[in-house]
């Protein structure tokens, strides 16, 4: 149920975007890590202190206990949340909305190729991209935190998270996946794929400020990615994870579905 | 034996816009030309037959095929020309052929080479930088490449200069020799009559005629012969006028725009 050719020539364009921001997850992640001891710890503290709103904002909290605490709440608010959001939404755009939109949609549903196929590969090219993302942020976390603090990372715990984090990508991906099958016009499809995720994180850092805005994270569905709870084994926080796995499984399945019986004016 | 079938097309845009009650049928071996205006609803109904579009009522079959619940078995045997050409702007003509073959998974043991010398294409430049008429031969050999019996062919020579069209005039030809079945789409007469047996006008959706090429011929040309001083004079009036030349007499045919053929059908009632 893929075709080959296709998924060589997507990943081939993938590889720009997944190269620089691999790039930019290196330089953030490497230099957070490292600045993990006591002194720069109480820098950063000391930011959380001068302007707690914006800190919060990001997902940074103060008096960080271990290594991973700290990772977690410098990196998994975030570094590691944005780029990989801008990957799906920049690739789920182009995958399937934007051939329909330019027209070049017909090479590939002119031939004997079932659409359901087309949309399957085009699917496989986007959680590859994000699982390789997610791979190699695990990667560079456990090099640069063993390398730089020996003994002091819980790997298997760091496992359990970074497979919350790709939960939670894997669910922004099938939302920006479902609207490039829905929209013929590139411009609704960003407007959707986009909009979605980036208004749901804005009202996530509103949230994070604290006051009255707080009671905004319950319509989000970042509420359902916890990495403190994750980290300290809080059973709603892995629950928070399965349903953001079963969501992305129910809107990839359902973007092929309309993909498959929509009229296509190309 | 038709091999196209279509039977009360309907597909409704709203605002009188679309495909109404259409039908008819190309058989095995036939050229079937497909004549109409621009927005006449030409592209509408060959998207029917790609199974780009689920029909609002009616249908169409290829080889009894239906064209949009079966369309990937239908698509196997067919070679389509877009009536827009849009390919992958980032890949040279090259890589697009190669791209395809692979994806249409019909291995190396195709026509591309005979095409391309026979369409004078050098595909190496990036599809981003070809001229329309350099795109429309890459869409030309990507579409008869695997060698497809059946042949959908939406307006296959806009772009193309005249010695090209002529070349894939005869390419035509030759394929319906060989027994393959073509539907071409398009709004210029001569075109259509040059390749096709039969002919089927369509109007703001609406068809209004299908007949053979000879018939619509007969019917919109007119001949007339007149009677020249000497030979000399009656070559040189043959040469400008397009005619034949038969001692000191010369046949010249005049012949009807599509437009015209429309005035005809309509009685001048073009206007609306």
């Amino acid at each position: 149920m893929i075709n080959m050719a296709l998924y060589k020539r997507e990943m081939k364009g993938s590889i720009k975007l997944l190269i620089i921001f691999s790039a930019i997850i290196t330089l953030y992640v490497s230099v957070i890590i490292y600045m993990y001891d006591p002194q720069m710890t109480k820098m950063l503290d000391s930011f959380v202190e001068v302007m707690p709103e914006l800190m919060a904002a990001v997902g940074m909290k103060a008096n960080t206990t271990n290594l991973l605490g700290f990772m977690v709440s410098y990196l998994y608010g975030f570094i590691l949340v944005i780029f990989p959001m801008l990957f799906c939404i920049l690739r789920g755009n182009a995958l399937i909305a934007k051939y329909v939109d330019k027209g070049s949609m017909v090479s590939l549903v002119a031939a004997p190729v079932k659409r359901r196929t087309i949309a399957l590969t085009q699917m496989q090219v986007l959680i590859s991209g994000i699982l390789l993302l997610i791979v190699y942020s695990t990667i560079l976390e456990l090099i640069c935190a063993e390398s730089g603090f020996p003994g002091e990372l819980d790997i298997t715990t760091l496992f359990i998270l970074n497979g919350g984090l790709l939960c939670l990508h894997l669910f922004i991906g099938s939302i920006c996946f479902l609207s490039s099958c829905i929209f013929s016009d590139t411009k609704y499809s960003i407007a959707l794929g986009a909009g979605i995720p980036a208004f749901m994180y804005v009202l996530q850092m509103l949230a994070n400020v604290g006051g009255n805005a707080e009671k905004a994270k319950y319509f989000t569905f970042f509420i359902l990615f916890n990495p403190d709870g994750i980290i300290i084994g809080e059973s709603s926080a892995i629950v928070g994870t399965f349903i953001l796995f079963a969501g992305a499984i129910v809107l990839y399945v359902l973007g092929i579905m309309i993909f498959e019986r929509k009229d296509l004016h190309i | 034996m038709s091999v196209i079938k279509i039977e009360n097309l309907v597909h409704d845009y709203g605002g009188g816009k679309g495909v109404f009650d259409i039908s008819f049928h190309v058989n095995q071996g036939e050229a079937f030309g497909f004549l109409g205006p621009n927005g006449a609803g030409k592209t509408t109904t060959i998207r029917h037959l790609m199974g780009f579009l689920k029909p609002t009522s009616g249908r169409c079959t290829i080889d009894g095929l239906d064209c949009w619940s079966e369309r990937d078995k239908v698509q196997a045997k067919l070679g389509y020309i877009p009536g827009e050409i849009n390919f992958f702007d980032d890949m040279s003509g090259t890589e697009f052929l190669k791209f395809i073959a692979e994806y249409r998974k019909i291995g190396s043991q195709n026509r591309k080479e005979e095409l391309l010398e026979r369409f004078e294409l050098d595909p190496k430049s990036k599809i981003k930088k070809m001229s329309k008429g350099t795109k429309q031969k890459l869409g030309i050999i990507a579409a008869f490449m695997h060698d497809p019996d059946i042949l959908i062919l939406d307006e296959p020579t806009s772009g193309l200069d005249p010695l090209m069209q002529s070349r894939f005039v005869s390419l035509v030809a030759e394929e319906k020799e060989h027994g393959k079945t073509v539907l071409m789409s398009s709004h210029m007469f001569e075109e259509v009559e040059r390749t096709c047996d039969r002919i089927g006008i369509i109007r703001k959706g609406k068809m209004i005629t299908v007949d053979s090429a000879v018939t619509l011929h007969e019917r919109h040309t007119r001949s007339y012969t007149v009677t020249l001083e000497n030979e000399a004079i009656a070559k040189a009036f043959a040469t400008d006028f397009d005619g034949i030349c038969n001692g000191t007499k010369v046949t010249v045919t005049t012949k009807q725009s599509l437009e015209e053929i429309f005035m005809n059908y309509y009685g001048g009632g073009e206007n609306d």
